[in-house]
């Protein structure tokens, strides 16, 4: 590495109204490096990148690319100097082509006369760097969302930055993908391009940064080197108290009455055969790889869509919901995978959005009974340990993960027997996370509710679930008691 | 390992058939099919030649301004200001036919010319400020159709001389010209869409501004462009309908602006933008050309013609959802 940075940004400060998401930040990048950025949801880190990529403008501060001061007013400025971003929320154009989302703007050819064959190979290449199962040719609506988030870095990368921003890559990838992206952005680096990375796995951060910085409430807290940054240590940075201890006792459910049987259960292309039970009070986790058929299999069980065949019982008795409503009125709950497309309603504000569902409690004689409301959200979201500015905000200004937050609050505040929940902990900081688990398994505890809870984190289902459930390619590979399980295990049976 | 992990459960080659189904404009070929066979065994003279002419030359008027409504709304906008400025270019280029003494041949280019400046006017506040498209349009639709008046004080400007209404008048191997331009247009569009840069912008902005923002694209020069091409072909629709009845009439363009959205809308283009195409709009404007007529040769009453044309845009709304659905 040489002594020229080749990014640095000085003094960076950024309000928004009140708020002061970034209070003074300077860091550095270096040829060839990877500095990941840590902190808690809302510390500032995806505000900071938005500045660093032309998305944001610093109320205060500079920026310099080799040595020289630099002013971005669009993202396009920041792009001619090199430094492109593959960001945290999905931001594709759903009814193009991958291969004209990876090359958007930038077609081959002459303006006026596009080459296409030269568009779609040179697409196609930038993908196949990243990962080599997309079709280059299938619209993105027929994507999943982790292979959306791979479009999305193949189509940064393809900008030939010098400097890329991965903000929050695999929070929505399995293991495979993660793998392959590590190596990735290792392959580039080792060329001497540069990367910025975010993410809440930790111990990713660890294997592949040069460099880690950490941000608390947008407050530059330190920069330390990968040798250096044990969990316990980045935790202490990020939350400015040592690391609570995950993992929760094992209990004994086989005793226990079954609420929601299974049996089966068949939809064309998604999941072939699927049978299970899941006891009161239990948690039953749900490990699969991406295109597992682990969302398809929620979805239709929340009645959003009708199995082929099979059969469903709740309590003892034969279900058939036609339409999430009538799921939710025998005691389901869905939770969704994707919260920008399906959980959130952008226009209403955060206490809105999280007492929607349920709003007929704080139903006065001609009003909502708003304090009531309030008061009820402000519980919760102290419990979720969730950070905000007022409850009467829209949510979208909100970060990623606090955003998340409040939507699993919304279904805690309604009473259920069943509660699925896709990828609840996705984007979550890893104390809150704790907390999050923490609060499901109370809810098992104190209310008998049983939860059906889908993750791509083995970590996360080895520390709480009861059992877990094991899927691949839309098969029921085998369920898993907890006792008996290991991540090294679970790989093996869904590649079994 | 010899397959990819990641490979959805089943996905298969799709038929012939499902491919044709995905098309946005599928079902408007099939209905516009199916009520060309029909009215060509109720009413015998549907099919002549002289009723051919009449019908596409009806579709073309309409169908020009359709075109440029249809790249605003690939952008995501909408233009309710196309009508009255067909109306203002037709009088403009009219008035600077008669009364400035341009040559009948430049008065084409000229009147396009001015409609982009009109167009422009709304791409101004829509991409420049970033004002709602509807709002605007709105505005300039009144402020529009108001100058046409204060200029002509309802009083038409005529005549326009043989040399200029060649254009409106005359045929080509038996086409007539308005006609033969509208294809040509139609044809360059589907081009553009496909081809150039420009045209995958529009369809980049309108189906993900964020997106677009980020890949570095010049969002707001798309936009511009897209309202300025509308007032364009808004304008050469206007004074082809001028060359073609002899006279600048302060009434040109009116009622176009229903036909051009919804001829767009049949082809299956998206309000929301980011979703349709060219062909589909021609093909809707055929298809709204064709009902007038057929309402006419069944001698069906004028005024039931609004309520049919009602009708088939709900079922063709109808019949997106189910394709959509499977
Ligand atoms: N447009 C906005 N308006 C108001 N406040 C905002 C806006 N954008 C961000 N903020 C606030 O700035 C702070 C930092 O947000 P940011 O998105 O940078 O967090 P983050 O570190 O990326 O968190 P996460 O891990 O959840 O993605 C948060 O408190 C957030 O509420
Ligand atoms: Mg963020």
């Amino acid at each position: 590495m040489t002594d020229q940075p080749l990014f640095e940004a000085r003094n960076i400060t950024k309000t928004f109204g009140p708020v002061r998401a970034l209070n003074d930040v300077s860091l550095t990048l270096f040829p060839g490096e990877v500095h990941s950025i840590i902190g808690e949801n809302g510390a500032g880190k995806s505000t900071l990148m938005n500045i660093v990529c032309g998305r944001l403008r610093p109320t205060e501060g500079q920026l310099f690319v080799n040595g020289a001061e630099v002013q971005f007013h669009s993202p396009l400025e920041a792009q001619t100097h090199g430094i492109a971003i593959a960001p945290q929320e999905i931001n594709l154009v759903p009814h193009l082509s991958v291969a004209e989302n990876i090359l958007l703007g930038a077609q081959r050819g002459r303006a006026a006369a596009i080459d296409w064959k030269a568009t779609v190979r040179d697409a196609t290449h930038y993908l196949h760097e990243v990962d080599n199962s997309i079709d280059p040719r299938a619209r993105v609506t027929s994507l999943s969302k982790a292979q959306q988030q791979l479009v999305q870095i193949a189509r940064a990368a393809a900008t030939q930055a010098r400097i890329i921003i991965f903000d929050e890559p695999t929070a929505m990838l399995t293991y495979r993908e993660t793998e392959m992206l590590m190596d990735y952005i290792r392959r580039i680096t080792a060329e001497g391009r540069s990367a910025f990375y975010i993410s809440h796995r930790l111990d990713e951060v660890r294997d592949l940064s040069h460099r880690i910085t950490a941000l608390r409430d947008g407050v530059h807290v330190g920069c330390i080197g990968p040798e250096e940054a044990t969990r316990e240590k980045m935790v202490t940075m990020m939350a400015g108290r040592p690391a609570k201890v995950g993992g929760h006792s094992l209990r004994d459910m086989s005793d226990r009455p079954t609420v929601l049987e299974v049996r089966n259960l068949s939809r064309d292309h998604e999941f072939e055969d699927v049978s299970f039970d899941l006891r009161e009070g239990e948690i039953l986790g749900v490990s699969g790889l991406i295109g597992s058929g682990r969302t398809e299999l929620a979805k239709c069980l929340f009645g959003a869509t009708r199995a082929r065949s099979g059969a469903v019982r709740l309590d003892g008795k034969d279900v058939a919901f036609h339409a999430p409503i009538d799921a939710i009125q025998a005691g389901l709950i869905y939770l969704p995978e994707e919260r920008k497309q399906e959980g959130i309603f952008p226009l209403l504000s955060i206490a809105e959005n999280t007492a929607l569902p349920t709003i007929d409690r704080f139903g006065g004689l001609l009003t909502i009974r708003n304090r009531e409301m309030m008061e009820e959200v402000g519980k919760l979201a102290a419990q979720l340990k969730a950070k905000f500015n007022s409850l009467r905000d829209p949510i979208t200004s909100l970060s990623g993960g606090n955003q998340q937050k409040f939507i699993i609050a919304r279904w805690l505040m309604r009473d259920a027997r069943v509660l699925i929940m896709d990828e609840p902990t996705r984007g979550i900081d890893v104390n809150a996370k704790l907390e999050i688990q923490t609060v499901l398994r109370r809810l098992t505890e104190e209310r008998g509710l049983s939860i059906i809870l889908i993750s791509s984190e083995m970590e996360e289902l080895l520390d709480v679930a009861d059992r877990i459930l094991v899927m691949h390619e839309g098969e029921l590979k085998g369920i898993v008691d907890r006792r008996d399980a290991t991540q090294e295990g679970l790989l093996e049976l869904a590649m079994s | 390992m010899d397959t990819p992990l990641t490979e959805t459960p089943a996905r298969r080659e799709k038929s012939l058939m499902a491919r044709f189904w995905q098309w946005e404009a599928s079902g408007i070929l099939v209905a516009l099919v199916v009520l060309t066979v029909a009215l060509s065994i109720a009413a015998d003279n549907f099919l002549s030649s002289y009723n051919m002419t009449v019908v596409a030359r009806q579709a073309a008027f309409v169908g020009l301004v359709a075109l440029g409504q249809t790249l605003v709304l690939l952008v995501g906008g909408i233009d309710l200001s196309v009508g009255a400025a067909a109306g203002l270019s037709a009088i403009v280029g009219s008035i600077a036919l008669t009364q400035w003494g341009i040559h009948p041949y430049l008065i084409i280019p000229f009147t396009m010319g001015f409609g982009f400046l009109l167009g422009s006017i709304n791409g101004v506040f829509v991409a420049g400020l970033r004002l709602n498209p509807f709002i605007v349009t709105l505005a300039t639709w009144e402020i529009f159709a108001g100058m046409t008046l204060v200029i002509t004080k309802g009083y038409p400007i005529r005549p326009l001389g043989e040399k200029f209404t060649v254009f409106g008048q005359g045929e080509l191997f038996g086409v007539p010209l308005p006609v033969l331009i509208f294809i040509l247009l139609a044809a360059v569009l589907v081009w553009m869409l496909r081809q150039t840069r420009l045209g995958r912008n529009i369809f980049a902005v309108g189906g993900n501004r964020d997106a677009a923002v980020l890949a570095g694209i010049r969002v707001g020069r798309v936009e511009f462009v897209a309202y300025g091409m509308a007032g364009m072909l808004a304008a050469l629709a206007g004074i082809l309908f001028a060359s073609r009845m002899d006279a600048g009439q302060p009434s040109v363009g009116e009622g176009w602006l229903m036909g051009a959205i919804t001829a767009a809308i049949l082809g299956g283009t998206s309000l929301r933008g980011g979703q349709g195409s060219i062909v589909g709009t021609v093909l809707g404007a055929l298809l709204l050309a064709v009902l007038a007529n057929g309402t006419v040769l069944m001698n069906v009453s004028g005024f039931w013609q609004r309520v049919i044309v009602g009708c088939v845009v709900l079922v063709a709304v109808l019949v997106d959802l189910l394709r959509r659905k499977d």
